[in-house]
């Protein structure tokens, strides 16, 4: 297989440019309804949220009673007679028993007196295993805080690798890596706020932990190849135009682009696949970013660098 | 003995060391994997009491109270921490629902007895009725579970005890000036309970002298928690003049043993510098840990054998060296996770997890760079050794800008995020070291068996027999030969 980068350079950028787009619209609409551009979870606003099973009572497995799957229709209704309107109510594990509930923030006496609800409520259908329960609370000042060191932490590997890239390559290559990595963060942001309107998909401060592993991994690909390219301009940057040395030094590195994005790939869809409901969705958000990665390094960063030399070099000729 | 043969023999010592250091010490497990709860507090500032600013002083001293309160609760292992510059997390393990904790921690628990003010009696007395009717409000709404309603009453109840604490004048003796409080039974059946008070020597002599001031007066003596009248004794007339001497007294308030028990507590570890609010609560009930413990391992083991087969598929002889490399590059990583302390959270094993990605990537880059030698005709010793150099360039690059994210995430994310940056970056490192050393020593190890040189092996058709010195350049590939 050989690709030719630069002859279909506008297809590649054009595919890229239009899925971006695609998550903006979904940002823009996100942020009408929602109010932020990415549907937020508890870390970032601030609330309380719990997690309960009902207990499956002894025995083993053929002779064990796990109670009814819960109604949530039911729940919801009894919840919202309480005075608790405003919770969200979603049903958790794949037999129903079990359910998450999401409020503001509450006082501890305040969380106790919902959780007595609840237990009241469910009685209906069993009894509450305490051990499998989960109580996330996030006041509200912590949220901020989460979000702002997160977005701070973004902003600084941006400025890092932009640094270290200018140092070690040239200031044009560190710009363009930039350039693709934000089509990565784009990319995935774009990916889940479709998610966050569809399926009500939170973003969390995992995701954000998601987001600069993206940066960190798809600037190993970028670099990888601006290395190749380095090298080769080396040998050949006398006899060959920049054009040609890209479309070499890509296809020479694209085995390893892709086997590497395999073998990453491979252990994220273990994750997916086996890790639970907490790593489920920072492994999507990883598959989507390190997929974007992969094409933004061998097409965009390549190609965008390219096009800027050809057109320097003619700015050059002209004076 | 050559010197690949020693070095192989150096990391087959290191691995088997570090196999034992795991299954010696195996590397800590964060709540989230265990079962516990974590809280974090954070101190607020009181301009009242002139605390403008937290100072470390202030959060050591805070830290001591509410080690003080967690030892009362009896939690075994828990831990307490400093973190930045005003918040402090307390882990609890294997607590499941830490409301009890929580009470205890939230309170600062002022305590101080005050004297009803002259001429008072009266409207004490009818402050105390609307006050105990609203309580009485609180209870049947309670039973009925309307949130709002609750709410709307319970600052009625607040405006009430207010107004109450208006009727009683401050006298100096607080809390601190308390040796100890202890539960005690009130009646045989021990379904009521109070709180027996020991004064120190001050203390002592500010008690009796206020009670000898109230004895006989029929005001009472006002018993506050935060501002709130607990208990409101009168004291006796052969009290006036001399007061309650002997350092001691009860506050009884019709308390539950867990009532009375939070309440002991709370006085004996003695008030908080500064307020704390609790900001954070992470509970993980154990079962839930220990499922979540059994699927990463799931994930962790199913991904590492999709990563190893594959290698061997695309790669040969070179796979078989990469997955050598990648099962000594894990085991080093995980026993450096319990000699570094890291403790490893759900996020810290997905980390460990990926960094499996990057180890493969440092080897993927310098097979591919040795099968592009091969393919050139250079012999397969030179292959080898130009696929190694060549490629630590690339993986050097790579590998600084990925540590470049480890650091911003280390540096500014919180507890879940930290771990994550750790196991990553310690990952990328360990990859490093092992892509150059071991997968290097191993892949000569092996080009030195004459059977192990086919060149089907490495996925070329012919290997070199001759080292070409004279380079000329292919232009369909643009690989030098």
């Amino acid at each position: 297989m050989k690709l030719n980068v630069i002859k279909y350079g506008q297809i590649y950028l054009t595919a890229s440019a239009l899925a971006i787009l695609v998550g903006l619209v979904a940002m823009v609409i996100s942020w009408q309804t929602l109010g932020f551009p990415l549907r937020p979870a508890i870390d970032f606003t601030g609330g309380t949220r719990l997690s309960v099973e009902l207990l499956c009572e002894s025995g083993n497995a053929p002779s064990k009673t796990c109670g009814e799957p819960i109604d949530i229709g039911f729940v919801r209704a009894a919840i919202a007679e309480k005075g608790y309107g405003k919770a969200t109510i979603q049903s958790l594990g794949q037999d129903g028993r079990g359910l998450s509930l999401q409020t503001g923030d509450l006082e501890v006496e305040e969380r106790s007196q919902l959780q007595a609800n609840l237990e009241n409520i469910l009685s209906k259908f069993g009894k509450i295993d305490v051990t499998k329960s989960q109580i996330q609370r996030v006041g509200p000042t912590i949220g901020n805080q989460l979000l702002t060191s997160g977005l701070l932490a973004l902003i600084l590997s941006f400025v890092g690798i932009a640094v270290y890239l200018g140092f070690r390559f040239q200031i044009d290559y560190a710009f363009f890596a930039i350039v693709a990595l934000m089509h990565d963060v784009f990319i995935t942001a774009g990916v889940f706020a479709i998610l966050g309107l569809t399926m009500d998909v939170e973003v969390d401060s995992l995701f954000i932990v998601a987001m600069l592993t993206v940066i960190g991994f798809s600037v190993n690909d970028t670099v990888i190849i601006y290395d190749r390219i380095r090298e080769n301009m080396k040998i050949w940057g006398e006899k060959s135009s920049f054009d040609d040395i890209v479309n070499l030094s890509v296809n020479q590195t694209l085995a390893r682009s892709i086997n590497t994005t395999l073998t990453t790939m491979l252990s994220l869809v273990a994750i997916f696949l086996f890790g639970g409901s907490t790593l489920k969705f920072f492994a999507l958000a990883l598959i989507i970013g390190f997929s974007a990665g992969a094409y933004s390094s061998i097409f965009n960063a390549t190609i965008l660098l390219a096009s800027w030399r050809k057109r320097k070099t003619l700015t050059q000729q002209a004076i | 003995m050559p010197k690949q043969s020693r070095l192989l023999i150096v990391i087959l010592v290191v691995v088997l060391s570090a196999v034992f250091w795991i299954y010696k010490s195996p590397p800590r497990l964060g709540l989230d994997l265990r079962g516990g709860a974590q809280l974090t507090l954070q101190a607020q500032t009181n301009p009242k009491q002139g605390i403008d600013k937290i100072t470390p002083r202030i959060m050591e001293t805070a830290k001591f109270v509410v080690e003080q309160r967690i030892n009362g609760l009896g939690v075994s292992e828990a831990s307490i921490q400093i973190s930045g510059d005003d918040q402090l997390i307390v882990q609890l393990p294997g607590v499941s629902d830490p409301a009890q904790a929580e009470r205890v921690l939230g309170n600062t628990a002022q305590l101080e007895f005050r004297k009803q003010k002259i001429g008072t009696e009266s409207q004490l007395r009818a402050e105390r009725q609307v006050l105990l009717d609203k309580q009485l409000k609180q209870q049947q709404l309670e039973l009925a579970g309307n949130a709002e309603e609750i709410a709307k009453n319970k600052e009625d109840i607040q405006k009430s005890q207010n107004a109450i604490a208006e009727l009683y004048a401050t006298t100096g003796l607080t809390g601190d000036l308390l040796k100890d409080a202890v539960a005690q039974p009130l009646d045989a059946g021990q379904t009521n309970w109070q709180v027996a008070l020991t004064f120190n020597d001050k203390g002592g002599e500010l008690f009796a002298k206020i009670t000898g001031e109230l004895g006989g007066t029929g005001r009472s003596l006002g018993i506050f928690l935060d501002n709130e009248l607990f208990s409101s004794p009168s004291v006796g007339p052969e009290f006036q003049g001399r007061g309650i001497t002997g350092g001691t007294a009860v506050i009884t308030g019709n308390f539950t043993l867990q009532q009375a028990t939070d309440l002991s507590l709370q006085l004996r570890a003695g008030a908080l510098p500064v307020p704390v609010k609790i900001v954070e609560n992470r509970t993980v009930g154990a079962t839930l840990g220990a499922d979540s413990v059994q699927s990463s391992i799931i994930a962790g083991v199913s991904g590492l054998i999709l990563v190893l087969v594959f290698m061997i598929v695309y790669y040969r002889l070179l796979g078989v060296v990469a997955d050598i490399a990648l099962i000594v590059y894990a085991i080093i990583t995980f026993a450096l996770f319990s000699l570094l302390g890291v403790t490893l959270t759900l996020p810290g094993i997905a980390g460990f997890i990926l960094s499996i990605g990057i180890a493969v990537d440092a080897n993927v880059l310098i097979f591919e760079r040795t099968r592009e030698e091969l393919l050139a005709g250079k012999t397969l010793y030179k292959s080898v050794e130009a696929g190694f150099n060549r490629a630590w360039t690339s993986i050097l690059d790579s590998n600084v800008t990925t540590l470049i994210s480890c650091g911003a995430l280390f540096w500014l994310g919180s507890g879940l995020v930290k771990g994550f940056a750790v196991t990553l970056g310690v990952g990328v490192i360990v990859s490093m070291f092992t892509a150059i050393t071991c997968s290097h020593a191993l892949l000569l190890a092996f080009i030195s068996y004459p059977s192990l040189r086919q060149p089907s092996l490495y996925g070329v058709k012919t290997i070199g027999k001759v080292n070409n010195s004279s380079p000329t350049i292919d232009n369909s590939t643009g690989t030098i030969l």
